[in-house]
């Protein structure tokens, strides 16, 4: 039998960040006129399924929530990372070729540590998918492409330690676009060089400078990654007219991008042209990934004589390529502890901004360097929450592949840390057992959840 | 009194009502001229009582169902305006397709004008075709139909006599393939159904019943014949409908119950929850083809009583076409319902034929007759209860686009299982006990199909878009766009949906039938362009209530 691509379409018509913010109920409703008036619902190549929502287990699989899941996450969240998570279910039991979780709101500015919202984004969709798919079905490598305009530094955050997690973000270059990073030297942390791969490339780029990056750069490190599942975290403000982003894709690059990936999943991500881009775009994803003709899908503004590329644009574009198939090619050659400075822990102070609601974090991540595993994690995070309030938590995360040491001081550190008076909070997410920790200081008290 | 008719594939069932009570009831043959069943159905049941008497008369026909399955309608050609999208090649499988440029968006602006040189291309091509008969389709034309408009004009300036059709008038809903679907079909059938409307007033009139005479739809829902002439694709799939209201008017009211209609050759399954059947929420399928026709949510199981039963090698299998009656009713071949008299669950045909059926099949590979038979049932209710329960899954998979739609989902599963038509009283039972409900064989199940026409009633509904920001509203059912005049909030957009709603119920000639107004949808979006709103869209459906006229007798349990 025919295998189809499995949709979920949740466009929450009943929620917004706030009445203006462009993340808002009418997002997806041209896109669902255009959809449902192309019929594309009746393809016997294409099956709609319904959400389901994602648990609070699934949640803490990922996020260090602050000071706990229900206050950061609301149903429309755990709606849309649900939805990721139904489709991967189908996925894996082959029941679909592959999916579109077609949801709002979006997740990929959305960090290991949530104090808030970042970039329109609570919880990260594609992370807690991923996770989901490690522990119930044991998926081993799994790459993450993400084609949004802005860096999906949420997602590069939580498997920024992780060899198995490979994290590719092509974006608008950061020092002209928030949120400011994913730059050529971000590649991951000692114990997984270049498992994060950044693609900055300069405004104006266009369907071929794109598929140049796709040709010369993705395909190739995809190849050699060989992953067992490719999520696409499918942002659409590369489109050309984006209010948010300068790029200058069509939906015909976005389709022919996706038929290249061939991603197991697509996940939406941002994209807030919704009248003259995401229509188009979408259905011509749809089209792509359920292998049907999709060359008339052409957007009114398009005019093909305005789309040559800047020459500049083309060459700082080769340039960036160029740089990152030479680290690539010799990957390698890095030694973790050489990478650490031989040091026992490698650390990195993070100041993290919340553009939403305006709040400051300051973070320390400390990742054992260890020989056996990619070796667990301490953040030492604090931040003032919109209510006035200050948040000092100590979270502490062991790797899905832990080896017994690292399990074993990681669970030390957690008790120690429960009786240091500087926290308000501590956590634990031992990914290798799924449990999850937490602990309220001034209570006392201390929850536990396994999965 | 009121009368409601079933004109089935194989019988036409009539009864009549007399306040809750059944007064007589008709079974005959349907025959190749449906209106000759119809006139016997009348007959049958009439006999003695004065046409005058009659209040009201309600049809079920499977005249257009059967003028598309047998593709005897007329030839249509088609032209698209389908602007970007999808291809739509795939359209010229089944219809002659010209396509047109010109295109509108999903707020009903024109993004690609007209071309008007390509109107004469077109009109040149339905010439040399020889087509009289043309269907004009674009893409989102009910947000703006100023193209079809154009185009159809065109037509009709060279050719008054043609017969064409517009999308935005056929199918008001978003689904452009589907609203081809539904144009095509209606100006197919349009003439012959019209002959068909013509002949229904005439045997009417000569049995003097002067009763308003209402056809029955898919949803459950009626029209006046006179109304169901312009939408006529409308009449299809009334059968299942008709059914599922016959239980509903057979059973207490605000039950949950699994319908089993389990006829010659099909089994149909239905749900009404909490006493309301449910609706498809996509239009229906006939043949290949989608249409825009709202239905009750009815799955149809390829096996009923006449199915024919073979052995291949050693094993009985289940085909899913009929070759004639069961063989202890003189058929030719073994049928579920002969393992059903060997079983003595059933007391029709003869027991000794039905006997000699279950040992043709069984005596060659060591089966006793006893046995065969047990088989044989076993393999219906396995595929009856095997989709019972794929249609579960299916129900809870439906869509949902809303915070709360998702939060509400819950498990569905059924009190009641309600058996009708000729197999259900063999089968039912069995089907309940492997569901864990409770089976109920209503009075008059046999003609449940005619009670449900005869309690059927009008349901309108109308789906208002307005669109704050361009000053423009649509009322998609009549496919009418009209300008706003200055502000509108919330509820000055239900005020309006309802008052449509009035409008169009006084254009039926239903006005009786509007006493209270139901709001299912109301959704409103604010436009939001750079942090600022500069309108807003109104998405709101109103209808009037949906269901039955009334209960026929306790409404109860009387044989279980």
């Amino acid at each position: 039998m025919m295998k189809k691509t499995g949709i979920i379409f949740f466009p929450a018509f009943d929620w917004a960040i706030s009445a203006t913010h462009p993340e808002r109920e009418e997002r997806l409703l041209y896109t669902r006129d255009q959809m449902f008036e192309e019929g594309i619902l009746d393809l016997p190549e294409i099956e709609e399924f319904s959400p389901r929502l994602a648990s609070e287990h699934d949640i803490c699989r990922v996020h260090f929530c602050v000071p706990s899941v229900s206050d950061q996450v609301l149903e429309a969240h755990r709606i849309a990372a649900g939805a990721a998570m139904h489709l991967g279910d189908k996925i894996i039991a082959k029941q679909i070729k592959n999916g579109f979780a077609l949801v709002r709101p979006p997740g990929h500015h959305a960090m290991r540590v949530v104090h808030g919202n970042r970039g329109f984004c609570n919880i990260n969709n594609e992370a807690v998918l991923v996770e989901y798919l490690r522990r119930t079905y044991g998926v081993k490598k799994i790459a993450i492409v993400d084609t949004d305009v802005h860096h999906g530094d949420g997602t590069q955050d939580i498997f920024y330690h992780d060899p198995d997690v490979l994290f590719i973000s092509f974006h608008q270059d950061g020092r002209t676009i928030y949120p400011g990073t994913g730059f050529t030297y971000e590649l991951g942390g000692p114990g997984a060089y270049a498992s994060t791969i950044n693609i900055p490339l300069p405004p104006g780029v266009t369907d071929a400078g794109l598929h140049y990056v796709m040709d010369h750069l993705i395909s190739p490190i995809l190849a050699d990654f060989q992953p067992d599942f490719v999520v696409n975290s499918a942002g659409q403000d590369n489109h050309f007219t984006d209010p948010l982003g300068q790029m200058r894709i069509t939906a015909q690059g976005y389709a022919r991008l996706t038929e290249k990936l061939k991603p197991d999943l697509a996940v939406l991500e941002g994209g807030y042209a919704i009248e003259t881009a995401l229509p188009y775009v979408n259905l011509a994803i749809l089209l792509a990934l359920a292998g049907k003709d999709y060359s008339s899908v052409l957007e009114p503004e398009y005019n093909p004589d305005r789309f040559k590329e800047n020459p500049k644009v083309t060459s700082e574009i080769h340039r960036v390529v160029g740089e990152l198939q030479e680290i690539w090619a010799n990957r390698h050659k890095a030694d973790k502890f050489a990478l650490a400075n031989g040091a026992k822990y490698y650390q990195r102070t993070k100041p993290i901004y919340y553009d939403t609601q305006f709040i400051e974090e300051k973070q320390i991540e400390k990742v054992r360097v260890c020989a056996q595993c990619p070796g667990y994690i301490t953040i030492d995070s604090q931040a003032y929450h919109p209510d006035g309030k200050r948040y000092h938590v100590l979270a502490i995360t062991i790797p899905i592949q832990a080896c017994k040491y690292c399990q074993e001081e990681g669970w030390d550190a957690y008790e120690q840390y429960k009786h240091d008076y500087r926290f308000n909070y501590v956590y634990l997410q031992d990914k290798s057992t799924d449990t999850f920790m937490m602990y309220r200081r001034e209570e006392r008290q201390e929850f536990r959840s396994d999965g | 009194m009121f009368i409601g008719i079933d004109v089935g594939g194989t019988c036409t069932d009539a009864v009549l009502l007399d306040g809750g009570a059944v007064r007589a009831t008709a079974k005959v043959e349907t025959q190749e001229d449906l209106l000759i069943s119809l006139g016997d159905a009348l007959d049958n049941l009439l006999k003695g009582i004065p046409g005058e008497k009659i209040q009201r008369v309600v049809f079920s026909t499977t005249i257009v169902t059967n003028l598309i399955a047998e593709k005897k309608y007329d030839p249509v050609g088609v032209l698209l305006l389908p602007g970007p999208g999808r291809t739509f090649m795939e359209f010229r499988q089944q219809d002659d397709v010209f396509f047109l440029t010109g295109a509108i968006d999903y707020r009903g602006r024109e993004i690609i004008p007209l071309e008007e040189a390509e109107l004469a291309k077109a009109l040149r091509w339905l010439e040399d075709k020889g087509y009289q008969r043309v269907a004009v389709i674009g893409k989102f034309s009910t947000r703006n139909n100023a193209h079809e408009l154009r185009v159809a004009q065109y037509i009709k300036q060279h050719h008054p006599e043609w017969q064409v059709e517009m999308g935005h008038r056929a199918g008001g809903r978003l689904n452009f393939p589907r609203r081809i679907t539904n144009t095509v079909l209606t100006c197919a059938t349009r003439d012959k159904y019209h002959y068909f409307a013509n002949a229904v007033r005439d045997a009417m009139a000569r049995r003097d019943i002067s009763a308003d005479v209402f056809i029955l739809k898919a949803d459950g829902g009626t029209l006046p014949l006179t109304v169901s002439e312009q939408v006529p694709v409308e009449t299809i799939f009334s059968g299942p409908a008709a059914s599922t209201l016959g239980v509903q008017a057979l059973t207490p009211a605000g039950e949950t119950s699994l319908v089993v209609d389990i006829g010659g050759t099909t089994t149909d399954l239905a749900l009404i929850l909490s006493g309301q059947p449910l609706l498809a929420s996509r239009g229906a399928k006939i043949g290949d083809r989608f249409t825009q026709v709202r239905a009750l949510a009815v799955h149809s199981v390829p096996v009923g009583g006449d199915s024919v039963v073979e052995r291949v090698g050693k094993e009985i299998i289940i085909y899913s076409e009929r070759v004639g009656h069961a063989y202890c009713l003189g058929g030719p071949l073994p049928t579920p319902t002969d393992a059903l008299r060997v079983m003595g669950m059933t007391q029709i045909g003869d027991e000794d034929r039905a006997r000699e059926a279950m040992v043709r099949l069984g005596a060659p590979v060591g089966m006793g007759p006893m046995e065969v038979a047990h088989t044989i049932v076993g393999l219906v209710i396995n595929t009856v209860v095997t989709e019972i329960e794929q249609m579960f899954v299916e129900w809870e998979q439906e869509p949902a686009y809303r915070v709360w739609e998702v939060l509400q989902k819950k498990k569905l599963r059924p009190q009641n299982v309600v058996g009708v038509g000729g197999g259900a009283a063999g089968f039912v039972p069995q089907i309940a006990a492997r569901l864990g409900c409770t089976p109920i064989l209503p009075p008059y199940a046999p003609v449940a199909n005619a009670i449900g026409a005869a309690v059927a009633r009008p349901t309108l509904q109308v789906n208002l878009l307005a669109d704050t920001e361009r000053q423009i509203f649509i009322v998609e059912e009549e496919g009418y766009q009209g300008k706003l005049s200055g502000k509108l909030d919330e509820i000055g957009a239900v005020e309006l949906a309802k008052s449509w709603l009035m409008k169009r119920a006084e254009k039926m000639n239903l006005l009786e039938y509007v006493q209270e107004i139901e709001i299912t949808n109301r959704d409103v979006f604010n436009i939001v362009r750079d942090w600022r709103t500069t309108g807003r869209l109104y998405h709101i459906s109103v209808q009037t209530p949906r269901g039955i006229l009334g209960h026929i007798g306790s409404g109860g349990r009387l044989m279980k």
